[in-house]
């Protein structure tokens, strides 16, 4: 489905969020309806959809978003999450030994996947071998030969053998020594009990580290079922799509994710042996929401959370030790002069702006000094006595007298929060405290 | 095949009945006097309607179909007039039966056994997207071809996946069949040539030609699958995709058929876990006939699609 078609109502109704800071009922009630449709346009689970309609919509409707985020982009980042929290954020392949075992229906591009992978592994520098178990398919054999012989990987199969635990422990035999192995294994073109059987067997036999489910973007609402059955029989460890080159939106796959509660690994994007891509949470989920623009939003999101985790409010959350100093130094540079900070604070007040600047020196110094500490003298400041004060001074290049001023700082500050968190109003002596800092 | 829209489709039917059947007696109820006819409203059927969508969408019946779908059967609801007496069940099923066959049938049906008797060589081109079934179709296309006393040729156009000549060389083995091959990488259109002047030479009635599977995406595939159409100039385009597809298949189907040309559609995998929604779409958004759906592995395992047959098995 070309681009500008599919998913246009969707971006069209979600273009008509305002920034609004309550969102308004009917709209919301629109957008989750074009994301229904879009999801289940894009092949995901029906029931899936509604489900997780049901909890977005809950989400916009009881969450605020984030300062800096329109009520829009707050919208789409819960719409990216919960996608996200069925499929992953993204991959990250163990280049290691390993043994891996593919599955799947005839016709998802198991064998070219095989290959593939195969690829992937030996290009990293891992002694790899395919073995095929399909004893099925006219040409099964020949196929993985022939791929095995472009890209120089061995590969194993018999193709006048027509068992395949005796094809896969020859194979197994053969490549004794070898960093990867790759076990092809027969489809069916719908699962049945023999084929599960065999999956079995071949599972038992091989013990493989991986177990990779191989689905076309292109399937449709068969794609849970077969997950699950697949699941069931051997515990799948991964999804692997296939022909993302097309125009499906590879939504059947999100339903086998969801299903099976295993991410996607990695996609095959083209006929070549090199079209083929670690999995990444951004460029599937833009794919399948038809939103091309998601990363620009995404990152926006991820600055804005990054400061948000840094609020004074967090601040003042939790017990107060010299990691919580620490965090709070650290936000501050972050959220940029100290007096915003104290505005932040609700503490606005007149310092001038020298005082401000050497404060500023201050806190870097002290954060300087919390650098050369240990994680057990910042958790529980009261253990550094002398030869420990002798120490950090000496590791963070600054005076005794700087270390102490600074835990003095500390029990200071640890008083005047412990304060606020009891809903008092800061001390008002807050002035004295800043000159302190002088 | 089509289990789940099966048991759906029952349900709702009778969740309409029943719905439908208690109004007649509240209404006598109230007003005393027997009402001889009623309608019902549309608030009473939308209840049922969002079932139902979603019901079809599950199955893999294209968005579009699936909204037709609905808004027809209730159109259809809306003009009945239930009478006292009758067997309600009934009516409402009979709208779903007229509306299916509506949505299914398509009058350009084609009968391929009668095109191969009235043309020799008769020479059918299959096409499709890859892992579709494409070369188990063109074997088993062959042997029903064969039972009804026509001979037949395979072309191996399919010159570029790894082990496809071997494939179906192995199907062409099995049925004691001709096989037209050149090595890998070879120009597929030439194949086609090749075949095509070997059935004139034997006085063959039927050339297949197996191409590669292509994704629809792909300029550069779908332009080499003009020319074999341009070389060959094939009797009949057949498109081959699978029932498991989703809803790219209406996408890919329109897309094939614009660059290519499609006179008829191939489904297979029609197997028992597979919802089947496709086949209920597919006619209706691109007006395409479905010929045959493909339902196992063995070469027998094909069936001719009847809309007749295809609607019974939905509504049981």
């Amino acid at each position: 489905m070309p681009i500008s078609k599919f998913a246009a109502g969707l971006r069209n109704v979600i273009s008509k969020i305002s920034g609004a800071p309550i969102i308004d009922e009917t709209l919301l009630n629109q957008s989750i309806r074009e994301l229904q449709r879009t999801l289940i346009q894009a092949d995901v689970n029906v029931k899936l959809v509604l489900e997780m309609t049901k909890r977005i919509r809950e989400r916009v409707k009881s969450e605020k978003p984030p300062k800096g985020l329109s009520q829009k982009e707050h919208f789409i980042k819960i719409v990216y999450d919960e996608l996200v929290s069925l499929v992953g954020e993204g991959h990250t392949p163990d280049i290691k030994p390993q043994k891996i075992l593919l599955v799947g229906t005839y016709g998802h591009g198991k064998t070219s996947t095989t290959a593939k992978l195969a690829k992937f592994f030996s290009k990293r520098g891992l002694k790899t071998a395919m073995i095929t178990t399909d004893t099925w398919r006219p040409a099964a054999y020949e196929q993985l030969k022939q791929l095995g012989d472009k890209i120089n990987i061995p590969s194993f199969g018999m193709p006048e053998e027509r068992d395949p635990i005796s094809i896969l422990k020859k194979g197994l035999d053969t490549f004794k020594g070898f960093d990867v192995i790759i076990v092809d294994s027969a489809g069916r073109d719908s699962i049945n009990k023999e084929l599960i059987d065999e999956i079995n067997k071949i599972a038992q036999v091989l013990k493989p580290d991986e177990t990779y489910l191989v689905i076309g973007a292109d399937m449709g609402q068969t794609a849970s079922k077969q997950a699950k059955q697949f699941n069931d029989a051997v515990g799948l460890t991964g999804v692997i799509i296939t022909k993302m080159d097309s125009s499906a939106k590879g939504g059947g796959a999100l339903s086998a994710c969801a299903e099976a509660k295993v991410p996607i690994v990695f996609i095959g994007t083209g006929e070549k042996i090199d079209d083929f891509e670690i999995y990444n949470a951004e460029r599937y989920i833009s794919r399948l929401l038809g939103y091309g623009d998601l990363s620009s939003l995404l990152s926006k999101v991820r600055e804005i959370v990054e400061e948000e985790e840094l609020s004074p409010e967090e601040m003042l959350k939790g017990e107060f030790t010299l990691k919580t100093f620490y965090k709070q130094l650290e936000a501050t540079r972050k959220m940029g002069p100290l007096s915003k900070v104290l505005e932040q604070l609700g503490l606005s007040m007149k310092i001038s702006d020298e005082d401000i600047e050497k404060s500023e020196e201050k806190l870097r110094i002290y954060k300087v000094i919390i650098d050369s500490m240990t994680e057990e003298e910042r958790k529980n400041p009261d253990i550094i006595k002398k030869s420990r004060i002798e120490r950090i001074a000496k590791g963070s290049g600054r005076k005794e007298e700087e270390v102490r001023e600074l835990l003095k700082q500390f029990n200071l500050a640890k008083k005047m929060f412990s304060k606020m968190k009891k809903g008092k109003r800061p001390p008002s002596n807050l002035s004295s405290l800043m000159k302190r800092f002088r | 095949m089509f289990e789940f829209l099966k048991d759906k489709i029952k349900d709702i039917t009778k969740k309409i009945t029943k719905q439908t059947s208690a109004k007649l007696s509240v209404k006598t109820k109230i007003k005393e006097k027997v009402a001889k006819e009623f309608t019902i409203s549309e608030e009473e059927i939308d209840r049922f309607m969002w079932d139902l969508e979603i019901s079809l969408l599950e199955s893999d019946v294209a968005r579009d179909t699936a909204e037709a779908i609905c808004e027809e059967i209730k159109t259809r609801l809306m003009k009945t007039k239930f009478k006292r007496g009758e067997n309600i069940e009934k009516t409402i099923q009979n709208i779903f039966k007229d509306t299916l066959l509506n949505i299914l049938s398509s009058p350009k049906h084609i009968d391929i056994v009668d095109v191969v008797s009235k043309t020799k060589p008769c020479v059918i081109m299959f096409l499709g997207p890859n892992g579709a079934g494409k070369t188990t179709t063109i074997a088993k296309i062959a042997h029903l071809l064969m039972n009804k006393n026509f001979s037949v040729i395979l072309a191996a156009s399919d010159t570029f996946r790894a082990a496809s000549i071997e494939q179906l060389e192995e199907h062409a083995k099995r049925l004691s069949i001709k096989l037209v091959k050149h090595s890998y990488g070879a120009d597929p259109a030439a194949v086609a040539f090749d075949a095509i002047k070997s059935a004139k030479a034997r006085g063959i009635d039927c050339v297949l030609i197996d191409t590669a599977g292509r994704q629809e995406t792909n300029k550069n595939l779908i332009e080499e699958l003009r020319k074999v159409a341009r070389v060959a100039e094939p009797t009949l385009k057949i498109y081959v995709d699978e029932a498991l597809a989703g809803n790219v298949l209406v996408e890919r189907v329109k897309q094939f058929d614009e660059a290519v040309g499609i006179d008829g559609i191939i489904l297979t995998k029609m197997d028992v876990d597979v919802k089947g929604g496709g086949a209920i779409s597919i006619t209706k958004e691109t007006g395409k006939p479905i010929l045959y759906i493909g339902v196992g592995q063995e070469y027998d395992d094909i069936e001719p699609f009847e809309p007749e047959v295809i609607v019974s098995r939905i509504l049981g």
